[in-house]
């Protein structure tokens, strides 16, 4: 098959680019493999022109193929058995109509068949070139098609279907396969004008169409339940979306070029029924790739077709197989809504209501279109519905949907970021810290600073912490404890004056906070009266006995973060929950790995106004455990930490989202058994979400683009890292909804171009950092043609280590 | 300088430091001082008073106001803060938000 492709390739040199396309949908097509499901696979990819490029075609049509291949086995395996044997069928008895676009004299049609019949892979050629030339005519017809095709799926798909092309206009909805198959089939004895006008239709159409169909795929899920898609294939809903998302995003402006000349084509064609289109992407999702695919494709020509062309007895069992779908896909007929005309329906599907399509793979599916289904409806269709209207507008408008266009006059964007004076001055004196002689008078948000740089920078000693614990603070706050000595520690705090401390943070405390240290710290019961805010992560040495005098004597406890503390168990909690029960608000335990998530389920229930819970890290957190918890406490919580509680699955976040209303941080890092049901009730649910972290989940891109445009409007921090799906329609619903982002990360997004990143960058005007780690696609016309002057870029080679970190605020201790 | 231009920047010891309005505003408490609506004295005077800080401080604060309005329009230097200063200068920054 290679081989043949290169013949084909190079002969096809000399076409337009739209032709291109066709043709690497040709090739594709031409070399499917013996299932049908790969034939059909390949059109979807190959349909998808070029990558972004939208340059040569026949460089970029090479890869193509091959990855189509392997997106047509992925496929022909999932179809359940669709045999390629059933391909060659119907076949026999088609000409096969040059489907590609066929450069130089096209070989009369009989031929083609012949060609076809004798072997898929000599027809392909032919059919190749055919197409070719088939293109090159429909090129010159564009014009005179009208925009009406252009303008909405149904008229473009109508008009595909009557077209005398039909054979290849079918070949095209089939995506490739279909396409070849039913030109096959119908006879294509027309003039070669015609069929060649045909042919190209077919080509864009088929591309068009796969590209419809694709998306309706993506759309329909559930309602199809045979979600097979040729080349996209019976991909899974997990995969599907990848899928899809790659093809759009290869077949942006590929597509665009190659629609542009099918719709035009098909404007001229005698309309066609929407059904057809919708039967073209029926057919598609059907089960048995192969053979029902074609004769589908076939059948579902014939049924529409005004004229029937060329019926053969291959006809009648497409027909019955066609009745078959059709019978199966009814309900789907009977709630489409087809779009209105115009560009990006959004607005119009969204008022529509339309029978959502439920998300695809959907356990327990939505029995009332929410606004994630519709989200993700919107979404799908916004696709489509760009390529219906890239027709009339430029090629680069379309997948990549994004319009964005790098500012020439970079320089006045450049707002230099003078350092502040506080800053300057924090530098120095951290620099000078043993110099420093008395903190009095400082107020506690320098003192907090100063101590984080000094930590930082691991000039921290006792000498500053003599300072920070003298006189009589409000606050004591040491990042990183791992310096202190037992000793020191508690001849620092024989000096202390603790009854206004509020916040107390010895983080990585583990060397000095044993058991019998907490004595030196806390000399009597309620020595901290004021303590509202403790943190001791890491004391490793401290056991619940040691937490319990410490919590006794701070009765007015409000925050507790005792993450990491390895000896901890259940009955901590317990403890907590009988002293300070009512009063806690924070809770976080991350990491304390005795800490049984069952055991502590009683005490947790009893701490009523419970606002953040972590429980990063802890394996035995389990679905049971989360949404007993929530039920009880869920109306209170604004923040769940979850990240690494990898036993998780969709039904706790289904859970969470009914009933946390409140919720305004959530944290699902390497939650992996999510898939994009956890997003649709989160989008249902969770709609005042301020700060959502996700982190290698697999997510696909209209999930979270569908999340976005539901819930998406108040997220501050969001962050996508090594969600890899996410691409364009993400960007798309980032620019278009979250506008109060201020940090953004996008590490490891591979599928985001520089365009993707543009858009966001310079739509979300309040964004300040956005990390782009391991995005090693992004070039300088991002970095240096964005428009946004305060954000931060960082991730790429010229940042420097670590800044990262120090981009935002850190955490005012109680948080909400 | 003309009168309109300028603002009066008087520290605890009565020294007047009198710079130019685009400097003073680089602090942000400065800038709501003068540009709030409603009549401050210190917009109707065009001066403001610093009880708390000190003459050499506030005089370190000027210089850092021109050295800010330098930086912004492309001449990069560095601002040298004598240490001795620092933990008054930094706490007169937290307070002037600059």
């Amino acid at each position: 098959m290679r081989a043949l492709r290169s013949r084909v390739i190079p002969s096809s040199s000399a076409e337009t680019p739209i032709k291109k396309s066709e043709q690497s949908t040709e090739i594709d097509t031409a070399a499917p493999a013996s299932d049908g499901a790969e034939v059909v696979g390949t059109p979807s990819q190959s349909s998808v022109p070029a990558p972004d490029s939208g340059g040569p075609r026949s460089a970029s049509v090479m890869p193509q193929p091959r990855r189509s291949l392997r997106l047509a086995s992925a496929a022909s395996r999932r179809g359940g058995g669709a045999s390629a044997e059933g391909l060659p069928l119907p076949l026999k008895s088609c000409p096969w109509k040059g489907v590609g676009s066929g450069e130089g004299a096209s070989p009369c049609e009989g031929e083609k068949v012949e060609a076809f019949t004798l072997g898929r892979r000599g027809g392909m050629s032919d059919r190749q070139n055919i197409g070719k030339r088939k293109l090159e005519d429909d090129a010159s017809l564009i014009d005179s098609k009208g925009s009406k095709s252009l303008r909405s799926r149904k008229s473009v798909t109508k008009r595909a279907a009557h077209s005398d092309a039909e054979n290849l206009v079918n070949a095209f909805d089939l995506e490739e396969n279909q396409w070849i198959m039913l030109s096959k089939i119908t006879d294509l004895d027309g003039g070669d004008t015609e069929n060649r006008e045909k042919g190209s239709c077919n080509d864009e159409v088929g591309s068009f169409r796969s590209r419809k169909i694709l998306r309706r795929e993506d759309k329909g899920k559930d309602k199809i339940g045979d979600n097979e898609v040729i080349g996209l294939g019976a991909e899974s809903s997990g995969s599907k979306p990848s899928g899809i998302g790659e093809q759009r995003k290869y077949g942006a402006e590929e597509i665009g070029k190659a629609k542009i000349v099918c719709d035009n084509m098909l404007s001229d064609c005698s309309s066609v029924i929407n059904l057809d289109m919708e039967i073209n992407n029926l057919l598609q999702k059907s089960e048995s790739i192969g053979q029902e695919f074609l004769n589908v494709a076939v059948a579902q020509r014939k049924s529409h077709r005004v004229k029937a062309v060329g019926e053969s007895s291959s006809s009648d069992i497409i027909r019955r197989n066609f009745r078959n779908i059709a019978r199966r896909s009814a309900s789907r007929f009977a709630h489409f809504n087809p779009d209105d005309e115009g560009g990006n329906n959004s607005q119009v599907e969204a008022e529509r209501n339309a029978s959502a399509a439920p998300r695809p793979a959907d356990p327990e599916p939505e029995d009332w279109p929410g606004p994630f289904s519709t989200a993700m409806k919107i979404i799908r269709d916004r696709g489509t519905n760009v390529s219906t209207l890239q027709s009339n507008s430029f090629f680069n408008k379309w997948k990549s949907p994004i319009i964005w266009a790098p500012r020439r006059d970079r320089h006045t964007q450049a707002k230099r970021l003078i350092p502040s004076l506080l800053e300057l001055c924090l530098n120095v004196l951290a620099a000078n810290a043993n110099a420093i002689t008395s903190l009095d008078g400082v107020p506690d948000m320098p003192r907090h600073k100063l101590s984080q740089l000094l930590c930082d920078s691991r000039k921290m000693n006792k000498h500053f912490f003599d300072l920070l614990v003298g006189g009589s603070p409000t606050e004591i706050r040491v990042k990183d404890s791992s310096w202190l000595t037992e000793e020191e520690l508690s001849e620092s705090f024989k000096r202390c004056d603790t009854r206004n401390i509020m916040v107390l943070q010895l983080d990585q405390c583990g060397r000095c906070l044993p058991d019998y240290a907490i004595s030196s710290i806390s000399c009597s019961a309620s020595c901290f009266p004021a303590l509202s805010t403790i943190s001791i992560t890491g004391a490793c040495r401290l056991t619940d006995d040691g937490l319990a005098t410490l919590i006794s004597s701070a009765p007015s406890l409000r925050s507790i973060n005792i993450s990491q503390c390895s000896l901890l168990t259940a009955s901590s909690i317990v403890t907590l929950a009988n002293k300070v029960g009512s009063l806690l608000r924070e809770l976080y335990i991350d990491d304390c790995q005795s800490i049984d998530a069952m055991l502590i389920l009683p005490a947790l229930k009893r701490l009523e106004n419970l606002q953040v819970l972590s429980v990063a890290g802890i394996s035995s957190v389990s679905d049971d455990f989360v949404v007993e918890f929530v039920a009880q406490l869920g109306l209170n919580l604004r923040e769940l930490v979850l990240s690494d509680c990898t036993n998780l699955t969709d039904a706790s976040i289904k859970t969470i989202a009914e009933v946390c209303p409140g919720l305004l941080a959530l944290n699902l890092v390497n939650l992996t058994k999510l898939t994009d049901s956890a997003v649709g009730y989160l989008a249902n649910g969770c709609q005042a979400l301020e700060k959502l972290i996700l982190c290698r989940n697999t997510f696909s891109d209209e999930g979270i683009a569908a999340f976005l445009e539901a819930s998406g409007e108040l997220l501050q921090e969001l962050s996508l890292n090594n969600v890899k799906k996410v691409s364009t329609d993400t960007a798309i619903s980032l620019a278009k909804k979250s506008r109060k982002l201020q940090s953004l990360d996008l590490s490891w997004c591979r599928n985001m171009t520089d365009e993707a990143f543009g858009l966001i960058v310079d739509s979300c005007s309040c964004l300040k950092e956005l990390k782009v780690f391991g995005c090693t696609q992004i070039t300088d016309t991002f970095l240096n043609g964005h428009s946004n002057a305060e954000v931060k870029i960082v991730g790429l080679k010229m940042a420097p280590l670590l800044e990262h970190c120090r981009v935002l605020i850190p955490d005012n201790p109680l948080k909400y | 300088m003309r009168k309109e231009d300028t603002v009066k920047l008087i520290s605890a010891e009565g020294f007047e430091f009198v710079i130019d309005k685009r400097a003073a505003m680089v602090s942000q408490t400065i800038r709501n001082m003068l540009t709030s609506p409603g009549s401050f004295a210190e917009t109707q005077l065009g001066e403001v008073r610093f009880p708390e800080i000190s003459t050499t401080i506030l005089e370190k604060i000027c210089q850092y106001f021109y050295w800010s309005l330098q930086y912004a329009s492309g001449k990069e230097t560095e601002f040298h803060i004598e240490p001795e200063l620092t933990l008054e200068l930094m706490m007169a920054a937290n307070y002037l938000h600059t």
